[in-house]
Formats: C-alpha cells, sequence, structure tokens
C-alpha cells in the first residue's frame, strides 16, 4: 500500500473542490432516485398532495409487500436475470473477437465492416420491430429466452465492439510481439496478453451491457409476451390499468429494478482500482 | 501487418449474427417505403407524402438541437466527472456507484419520475424553488415553448453522462503512470496534466463514446415520447418520434418506412463522415 | 411487388416447420383490467365447448397499440384481441382483421354508435362490448363553499362558466380542461362541445374539413378560454384526463370531464370529497354531446384458428357475459339491465349515452386529430389565436381528405 502511494503521488484537484464537485454529483444523481425511494414508501393520498410534502407521516412497506408476494415481480426478475447474463456474456465473447480483429490487423474493407457494426443501432426502433419480429417467428424464437438474446445483440454489439477496439489499440503492441517471438499463437495473445490488460474496458462492457438489456422496454413488450419471458420493465407496465397507474408500486418495483444493479457496480469497483495496465508495463 | 485471412476469422462471428439480424428488417422497410399497404409498387408517393407534412421539417430543426445539445453537455459534463472521480479521496467508491444511478435506472422510470417532479402543480422542483422565494410563480417546465426542449435535454444529460464518465474513467485508469510521473518531472500542473496527459491519452475513448452518443440520441425516444410525446405543438417532436407515431399511432407503416429510409440515410451518412475524418485525423 | 406475399411465405415456413396450428385452441389477449372478469367468462365457455381450449394472455395497458400492430402486421396474430373502437377502423383498412358480420346477433339490441365506430365499407369488423361517455364530475362541498348549488349544477355554456370562475378561488381551478398526453384526451373533452354548436373537426362522411368553420372556432373558444381566463389549471398543457383526477383528489381542481371509471379511484383516495356528476353543459338552447368510447373484439385476419375464436366471440357477445366483461357500460341495451349498473352515482353516466357519437371513421383520422391537437397547444401556448390555429389545423387536415 505504502509502496502505491509514493507511484500514485501526483498533483491533484485540491480538496474543497473535490468536496465539492462529489457533493453536487451525488446530489444531482441521487436526486430523482432519492425521491422515487421516497414515494415507494407513501401511501397513494401522500404522493398527490400540492404542496408535495417530504417525508411520510407514516412509512409504509405496502408497495414492497405487493410488489414482492402479489406480483410476477419475482419470476420477471428472474427471466431478466437469466435473459441480460445470456446476453451480456454472448457480447462479451463476440466482441471480444472482433474487436481484437479489428485492432490487431488490417484486411480489406475494414473500416466499411466496422462501421457496419454500428448500422443496427441507426436503424429507427419503430422501423425494424414488425420484421424482427417475423425474422424471430422464422427462427421459432418467439417468447423464448434466446429470442430476446438475439435481438439484444443489435443494441450491445456496437459499443461493446467499439469500446474494446479502441482500449486494445491503446495497448502497446510490443507485449504481444514479444510474446510471438516466444512462439505464442494469436489467440494465446489475446486470452493471456490482452485480455488481462483489457480488465477495466471489460469490465466497462459488462455493466453497459448489462444495464442496457436489464432496461431494455419495446422489443421485451413486443418479443415476450409470455409470463414465462417476461422481464422486468413490462412487470412495471403491468402496474398500469387503462385509467390508473400504481405509482407507488411502481416506484417500490424500480427501487426492486434498480438496486440490484447498483450494488453490483459498487462490488465490482475494486477491479477498476489499481491501474492494471501501468503496473504490467512497468514490470 | 499480419495475414488478412486471420483478421476475418476474428471478427466475423459478430458480424454474421449482425447481419442476420438486420438484413431482413432493412429490406423490408426499403420495401415498405415504396408500396402502399396493399403492397402495390407506388415510386416515391410515400416520401412526397411524408415531406410535404408539416411537421417533418419542425422535426428535422429539432432533432439537430436534442442531438447537439444533448452530446455537448454529456461529453464536457461526463468527462469533468471521471477526472473528479479518478482523484484519490475517501469516499470515492461510493460516488463512483452513485454517479452510475441516473443511468441504471430504467429508462421509463426516469422519465415519469422526472415529470412528476416537473409537474407544475404537483411538481417538488417548483415547490423547491418557490417556497424560498427563488422564483415568485411556478414555472411550466414542461408546457412553456421556450423550456420544455432544454429540459428535455437536461433529462437526457443527467440519464446519460454517468456512461461517458465512466468510460472515460476507464480509460483513465489505464494510462501509465510514466507518463504521469514524465509530466511531474518537467513541473506540470494539475489542469497542465489533465490537458497535456489525460486527455490525449482518452481522445480514443471519447471519440468513441460521442459517436455511441449521437446514435443513442438519435434513437432514444424514451425520455421525450414518455414525457411530451413530442409535444406541445411539436416542440420536442423530433424525427425517431415522428416514425414512431406514423407508424404505431397513424398506422402508416410506408410513409413511417419511407421516413425510416431518409432518416437512416443521413445517419449513415453522418456517421461515415465522422469515421472518415477520424481516420484521417488519428493517422493510424 | 406484393408485400403480402412475403409475409405470407413467413407464416407459411413457421405453420409448416413449427406446427403452429393447434385446432381447437383459442388465444385470447385481453388487457390486464380485463383479467379477472375474463377468467370466469372463460371458464362458463369452456364448460359449454369442451373442445374448444381457451388460451388467456395478458396485455399491459401502456404499449397497447404498437404491441397489437406488431403481431397483425407480422402475421403472427392471436385469435381474438381487445382493442379500443377507434383503433378498428385503421386494421380494417389495412385489411388487419376479419369481418365479424357473420357473428353478431340481435343487431338492433346494440347502442347505433357503437356499431357505427366499427363499421367500414358496410362491413362489420369488431364486437363492441363495452362503452361509456364523459360527463362532468364536481366537488359537491366546494359548490357550497362558492355559495352554488350542488343540486342545481350548471346546464349551459354561460352557466358553467360563470360557476368556473365562482370556483377558481384560493388556488383552485374551476373547471379543469387537457392539453397534453395523448391526443385522444383532448378530442375526448373538445369536440362534443363543436358538436354541440353544429361544428366539428371534419363532416361525418369525411369529405369536408369543419375544424375552422365560425362553429367551431366558436366552441374552440369556449373551451380554450377556461384556460386563457385562468378557470383551467396553470398546468393544463401537460396534463391529460388522469393529471385532472388527480389534480380534482387533490382538492385543486372542482369540476372536469370524464368517465364514470374515475369514481371508484377519487373515492378510495380522498373520501372527503363529496363526488357530484352532471351531464356536459350544452350552448343554451341546444343539446349536449359527447364521444363514445369503448372496447371491441377483433379476429387478426391471421388468426389460426378464426372459427373457433368467432365462437368465442359470439359467446362474450350475449347479453349477460357482456354485462359482466364491460369494466363501464355494455354495448347491448339488455346488458345494462344487469344489477351493477344501478349504482346513483352511474345515472347522468347512462343518460349521457344516447347523446354519444362515434368520432367520423376516416383512413387518416389519426393524423387528422394530431393536426387539430397542434392547434389547440398553439392556443393555448399562446403562439396563435384560435382562428390562425385552426385555419393552420385546416391546411393542414385538407390533403389529408
Amino acid at each position: 500500500m505504502s509502496a502505491k502511494q509514493q507511484t500514485l503521488k501526483r498533483p491533484g484537484l485540491s480538496r474543497p473542490l473535490i468536496v465539492i464537485g462529489s457533493l453536487l454529483v451525488v446530489f444531482v444523481c441521487l436526486f430523482p432516485f432519492w425521491w422515487m425511494a421516497l414515494s415507494s414508501v407513501k401511501t397513494l393520498r401522500e404522493l398527490y398532495t400540492i404542496p408535495p410534502i417530504w417525508w411520510p407521516e407514516a412509512p409504509t412497506w405496502d408497495n414492497y409487500r405487493k410488489v414482492l408476494f402479489e406480483s410476477n415481480i419475482p419470476r420477471y426478475f428472474l427471466n431478466s436475470l437469466v435473459i441480460s447474463i445470456g446476453a451480456t456474456a454472448l457480447a462479451l465473447v463476440l466482441a471480444v473477437f472482433a474487436s481484437y480483429g479489428f485492432a490487431r490487423f488490417n484486411f480489406k474493407g475494414k473500416p466499411l465492416l466496422q462501421s457496419f457494426v454500428l448500422v443496427g443501432q441507426l436503424l429507427p426502433t419503430a422501423a425494424i420491430i414488425v420484421p424482427l419480429f417475423i425474422t424471430l417467428r422464422v427462427l421459432g424464437l418467439v417468447n423464448t429466452y434466446w429470442g430476446l438474446i438475439l435481438v439484444y445483440m443489435i443494441i450491445t454489439l456496437p459499443l461493446s465492439v467499439w469500446m474494446l477496439t479502441s482500449y486494445f489499440k491503446a495497448i502497446p503492441v510490443e507485449l504481444e510481439e514479444a510474446a510471438i517471438i516466444d512462439g505464442a499463437s494469436r489467440l494465446g495473445c489475446l486470452l493471456r496478453i490482452t485480455l488481462p490488460l483489457s480488465l477495466p474496458a471489460i469490465v466497462s462492457v459488462l455493466v453497459y451491457a448489462f444495464v442496457t438489456t436489464w432496461n431494455e422496454f419495446i422489443f421485451a413488450l413486443c418479443f415476450a409476451t409470455d409470463s414465462s419471458v417476461k422481464t422486468l420493465p413490462i412487470g412495471l407496465a403491468e402496474f398500469s390499468t387503462e385509467f390508473n397507474t400504481d405509482w407507488g408500486a411502481v416506484m417500490a418495483a424500480s427501487v426492486v429494478m434498480t438496486l440490484p444493479i447498483a450494488l453490483l457496480f459498487l462490488s465490482m469497483q475494486r477491479l477498476f482500482i489499481g491501474g492494471l495496465t501501468a503496473g504490467a508495463t512497468k514490470g | 501487418m499480419q495475414r488478412q485471412s486471420t483478421g476475418y476469422l476474428f471478427v466475423l462471428p459478430a458480424l454474421l449474427l449482425l447481419a442476420m439480424l438486420i438484413a431482413y428488417p432493412v429490406a423490408y422497410t426499403a420495401l415498405l417505403s415504396v408500396t402502399d399497404n396493399q403492397g402495390e409498387y407506388v415510386g416515391l408517393e410515400n416520401f412526397r407524402r411524408i415531406l410535404t407534412a408539416r411537421a417533418t421539417p419542425i422535426a428535422f430543426w429539432n432533432t439537430l438541437w436534442w442531438v447537439f445539445g444533448s452530446i455537448v453537455f454529456q461529453v464536457v459534463l461526463g468527462v469533468l466527472t471521471a477526472i473528479l472521480l479518478n482523484q484519490n479521496f475517501r469516499g470515492r467508491a461510493l460516488v463512483r456507484s452513485v454517479t452510475l444511478v441516473p443511468w441504471v435506472v430504467p429508462g421509463i422510470v426516469a422519465a415519469t419520475t422526472w415529470a412528476w417532479m416537473l409537474h407544475t402543480e404537483f411538481g417538488i422542483i417548483n415547490y423547491m424553488l418557490t417556497a424560498p422565494g427563488v422564483i415568485d410563480e411556478p414555472v411550466g417546465w414542461l408546457t412553456n415553448g421556450s423550456t420544455v426542449m432544454p429540459v428535455m435535454i437536461a433529462i437526457n444529460v443527467w440519464k446519460m453522462f454517468p456512461f461517458v464518465a465512466i468510460m472515460v474513467l476507464a480509460g483513465l485508469q489505464s494510462i501509465p503512470n510514466d507518463l504521469y510521473e514524465a509530466a511531474r518531472i518537467d513541473g506540470a500542473s494539475f489542469w497542465e496534466e489533465v490537458w497535456y496527459v489525460m486527455l490525449p491519452q482518452v481522445r480514443m475513448v471519447i471519440v468513441a463514446v460521442t459517436l455511441l452518443l449521437v446514435i443513442w440520441a438519435l434513437n432514444h425516444i424514451t425520455i421525450i415520447y414518455a414525457i411530451t410525446k413530442g409535444g406541445p405543438a411539436n416542440r420536442t417532436l423530433i424525427t425517431p418520434i415522428q416514425i414512431f407515431r406514423t407508424a404505431f399511432e397513424s398506422v402508416q407503416f410506408n410513409q413511417a418506412a419511407a421516413l425510416s429510409v431518409m432518416f437512416f440515410g443521413v445517419a449513415i451518412i453522418v456517421v461515415f463522415v465522422y469515421i472518415k475524418t477520424l481516420a484521417s485525423s488519428s493517422g493510424e | 411487388m406484393r408485400l403480402k406475399t412475403t409475409a405470407l411465405l413467413g407464416a407459411a415456413i413457421v405453420a409448416l416447420s413449427a406446427g403452429m396450428a393447434f385446432a381447437g385452441e383459442v388465444t385470447w389477449w385481453t388487457p390486464n383490467f380485463n383479467e379477472a372478469r375474463a377468467k370466469t367468462l372463460v371458464e362458463k365457455f369452456q364448460a359449454a365447448h369442451p373442445d374448444i381450449t381457451v388460451k388467456l394472455e395478458v396485455t399491459t395497458t401502456d404499449g397497447l397499440p404498437q404491441r397489437v400492430l406488431t403481431a397483425l402486421q407480422s402475421g403472427a396474430a392471436p385469435d381474438i384481441v381487445d382493442v379500443q373502437h377507434g383503433w378498428v377502423n385503421g386494421y380494417a383498412q389495412n385489411k388487419l382483421v376479419l369481418p365479424l358480420d357473420d357473428v353478431l346477433k340481435d343487431r338492433e339490441d346494440y347502442i347505433p354508435a357503437a356499431l357505427q365506430y366499427v363499421t367500414w365499407d358496410n362491413k362489420l369488423w369488431g364486437i363492441p362490448y363495452r362503452i361509456e361517455t364523459h360527463a362532468v364530475i364536481f366537488n359537491k362541498g366546494d359548490f357550497t363553499a362558492a355559495g352554488l348549488d350542488p343540486n342545481k349544477p350548471p346546464q349551459t355554456w354561460d352557466e358553467l362558466v360563470a360557476a368556473a370562475e365562482k370556483l377558481s378561488v384560493n388556488g383552485k381551478s374551476g373547471f379543469a380542461i387537457t392539453g397534453g398526453g395523448e391526443v385522444g384526451n383532448t378530442i375526448f373533452r373538445s369536440l362534443p362541445f363543436m358538436w354541440m354548436v353544429g361544428g366539428g373537426i371534419i363532416s361525418d362522411d369525411g369529405k369536408k374539413v369543419l375544424v375552422n368553420t365560425p362553429e367551431s372556432v366558436k366552441a374552440v373558444t369556449f373551451y380554450t378560454d377556461f384556460f386563457k381566463k385562468k378557470l383551467s389549471p396553470a398546468s393544463t398543457l401537460e396534463n391529460d384526463g388522469t393529471a385532472n383526477r388527480r389534480l380534482f383528489i387533490a382538492e385543486k381542481v372542482s369540476m372536469y370531464q370524464s368517465g364514470q371509471f374515475d369514481v371508484p379511484s377519487i373515492r378510495k383516495e380522498n373520501d372527503k370529497i363529496d363526488v357530484g356528476v352532471m351531464p356536459i353543459p350544452h350552448p343554451e338552447g341546444g343539446k349536449t354531446a359527447a364521444i363514445l368510447g369503448g372496447w371491441s373484439l377483433v379476429v387478426p385476419s391471421s388468426a389460426k384458428n378464426p372459427d373457433d375464436a368467432k365462437t368465442l366471440i359470439g359467446f362474450l357477445a350475449e347479453s349477460e357475459n357482456q354485462a359482466v366483461l364491460t369494466d363501464t357500460f355494455p354495448a347491448r341495451i339488455s346488458a345494462m339491465k344487469a344489477e351493477r349498473f344501478n349504482d346513483p352515482i352511474l345515472q347522468v353516466f347512462k343518460e349521457m349515452l344516447p347523446y354519444g357519437r362515434p368520432v367520423p371513421a376516416h383512413p387518416n383520422w389519426v393524423q387528422i386529430s394530431q393536426a387539430y391537437f397542434d392547434g389547440i397547444q398553439r392556443i393555448l401556448l399562446g403562439d396563435e389565436d384560435v382562428q390562425k390555429a385552426m385555419d393552420g389545423a385546416a391546411a393542414e387536415i385538407e390533403p389529408l381528405l
């Protein structure tokens, strides 16, 4: 620890600036979420008062009871988990290989193919829902986990490929060249040298892909009509009926939906910290 | 550099999967754009009709504002936050996690929560401003023609700047210590270090993230759709929402497809120009 | 070059490879607020038809039009879908649903406006099972406090304005109009006023633009003036029907237009309010009017089992079953006799039904109403005066006819 502090000591922001900046960031980011959490323990009456009340007189856990024990949310939670983990894993594997190809090789049509990766993201959602649905039908994947996992590739792959490509490019080629001289294969280089050095980027991609698929609404709405595959955002929508929204339940479900990801990220902090690349190039 | 074929092997799995998913939607949309709802060929009729709609030029300019305004603030605030989070201080891990919250809150929930917070009557924001006398009268944030688009942009910035921050932070974390040490030996101040060490090193990350932000801003309609549906009086109507409304509210799939084709064309050009400029300026 | 061929080919491949078509199975999509009632009816139906299995799939209200359209357009639809009356025409014109004339029995037992809604090209494309109209819901306590008699609510436009002015005190708004949310919210609340004076957005035959005639302008002025004179809340431009109910429950609004579905939630959330209901006020010497809303059952063209679907719809259309399935009122006159429609608070809503009219059936109705709604918003924003905004709307609507 002490050795690390020595090497890391360098000019930084002044303390007051850090404190003010941090407080500002925390306030801006957390206020709406805090308001949401507060709403989840209010009764229906307290939700709609003018002027708004800051703290409910008698906080109620009713909304959480409703969400956890009387709705389909637990089942949807499981579905979301399976689909998000599946889509994230698939996106990561495909992206690692594609990015490595783009970062370390020159081949004909590379710029074209690189831009092609982005094409899917440029198609307006409204235009592709119907034909995608038909595609999934032909593949027999409507109302299956795989259907949504595949569709989510359109959303998650482009970013994953782009982030990893630029990250791989930033890693000195010399490290790999040394390994190749020692007789390592390209695949070996990727797995043993580049990947371990890219941990921060990989974690970023993981978090990104997971969050994106976890929150996606419109595809899930159209491609998963059976409760065995519906995801959490659809569960949120189910608290709304024609003329009413059970706002307290929506807020409680949102908290249930958001907290696990926030905790997941907190636990991944460790992986960001430590300047892994710096250590490697030095050693 | 290396044998070409190996490169193809690496990139093919991802590309094939994407092609399989995208090919049919692209062909289908193209076909719809030149046919009527009975499937008969009608040439450019759909294009003509959607282009003469009163909302189309409005949506076009709104889209430019929306994309431009969102991106500038997302990138600037995101990079500043990343620099802050890259500092050493107690509680840093907590602040980093908290920063991520706007981004992990489901879009539809963020939109409805903000809409409620901004409501002229029920909204906590007007209450916070009027109670201590910052403003005299409640402001109709979402109903005033001049505030509604800036407010939408602000919500979008709130939602996405954490993403920029985390990506840039990951880039900052990987800058080799030698670079800082070299700068320190030269007696660089902190802001000089930011300018000459950090930013150049994360340039590629920022460039890539910006491109993605452009793409998302062009295609992510949840926030506007859930809050204003493009209103009032088309003040926040952007082209993707117009496409969505034309297809799913007006049941004019053919005109929606025509608009999609044009939108897609413009987006492709923007992206290609961006990549070309990028490729020539990065000198790789 | 026929698009349908492609879609059919896709459907055929699926049918062959997956063996989708199960004889005797009917899939019925019903919205979540209907779930419990639909389940009871399905049980009853299966007892009578053991050879048909009904698979109930519950849909969500949010995003329902998108989801239904995706299914219809892609050729992978269920056998029966619950949809709003207003959507049926668009489906019919795009040949996405099947005609159901052979299913309808006792034509004269239906409220004519409901059938008119789902008729296009002289064919019936859906079976209406639920209808409703708006009335004006008001806070009796506010009336007494303002010196008005809650038992003699305003009947004419002038009386309504006068009452709203008296009620708009102490930060309260007398009469809340809508100017935000889905287009339909504002159409439902403003178009009836146009009808009352002989105006409208377009003529019933869909050939003439009426939105900028003197009559229509008079009605639109009447409607938007509630906001201009600050008798409707400052948030009018962001309020839809739900927001108005919230404001009513928070005792910030004394009168607003809505349907009977609002009454239970008002009572549940604020039992201090003594809820009153009055017919929508009419101009001096005129008659009241309202838009008839509600839900119908349709059979998609790509349904796998249209025959059994029709059997089920025929069953659901029986008078006693309609009385069970509807969330508001049934579309059949005889079904109205059921006990649950005798609640006194429903009386005024029931009286409004004969004045209910369908919105004009026009292929471009959604765009037409959007153009009109944009005009209303321009007036409320203060961008344009009524005549100019409605002229602008007329210019947009003209090429759509």
